[in-house]
């Protein structure tokens, strides 16, 4: 998976939770789920399931401590999905 | 230090199904999780640890300045008492109405500070302004010299004539509701 690939598949699961359609629109790397976009922080886990059931991961305490941004998650998922 | 947060049940209803496969697991303990399961009000109850847990992670995070992380887990409820790591903050949390879930947190026990807590309803700005208002009554000066700035790690800080202060604060909105705690 590339990572636009990636990108795109993140970007659609956190959809339906943003708040902020402006932010939305100009997501970049640096984007801040509770900050930028304003997704409940209750939602995020919600997020984090998301991402679970579309990339077939576990994601640990770890790596969803630090699923606060889109860099970040990018990260964890890709290093979720190399030790698969 | 000192840290809040409000739930809106009615909002949470909306947009949070914790009867999701996975959601309790990702963020309580097993002793809360068993608590729940077992409680006559399991909604409120899931929104009650939520509240303690954000509370907390406010406090702890203003009290250390550190950066933000997603950690709910690591803030264990213990009846009123939270825990994260070696410390521990106390709590009160109060069930508002039915309509909301409302916590403030604190490193110290709060009949021990001097605290002042209000609970707005539909008024986003408003209670921003309220806020600044009491801190200027106490500090005797004009409030416009008063503006609430975040820090680098998200931290909302109270600044007077742009300066940082160390004035402890938490401030919390969710659905229709707003509320600010302040110790002074």
């Amino acid at each position: 998976m590339t990572q636009e690939e990636l990108l795109s598949k993140l970007k659609t699961i956190v959809e339906p939770y943003v708040q902020n359609q402006e932010e939305f629109q100009k997501l970049s790397g640096d984007t801040d789920f509770i900050n930028d976009l304003d997704i409940n922080s209750a939602n995020l886990v919600d997020v984090i399931l998301d991402v679970e059931d579309e990339f077939g991961i576990e994601i640990d305490n770890d790596g969803m401590e630090k699923m606060l941004t889109v860099s970040a998650s990018i990260d964890v998922i890709l290093e979720k999905l190399a030790a698969k | 230090m000192i840290g809040n947060d409000i739930v809106d049940l009615k909002t949470a209803e909306i947009q949070n199904n914790w009867q999701r496969k996975g959601w309790v697991q990702k963020i309580f303990t097993v002793s809360e999780q068993n608590q729940v399961m077992i409680s006559e009000n399991p909604h409120h109850l899931v929104w009650k640890f939520w509240s303690m847990k954000e509370a907390t992670y406010k406090a702890h995070q203003r009290q250390f300045l550190l950066a933000p992380k997603f950690n709910p887990k690591d803030f264990v409820c213990t009846d009123s008492i939270i825990t994260i790591g070696n410390y521990s903050y106390f709590s009160i949390s109060k069930l508002m109405n039915d309509r909301c879930l409302y916590t403030i947190a604190s490193s110290i026990t709060l009949r021990n500070v001097l605290y002042t807590s209000r609970v707005f309803k539909n008024s986003f700005y408003y209670y921003k302004n309220e806020l600044k208002k009491i801190i200027a009554e106490e500090l005797k000066i004009h409030s416009s010299r008063i503006t609430i700035e975040k820090n680098d790690n998200g931290i909302p800080m109270i600044m007077i004539d742009h300066k940082l202060t160390d004035i402890q604060f938490s401030l919390t909105s969710h659905g229709s509701f707003t509320a600010f705690v302040i110790v002074l």
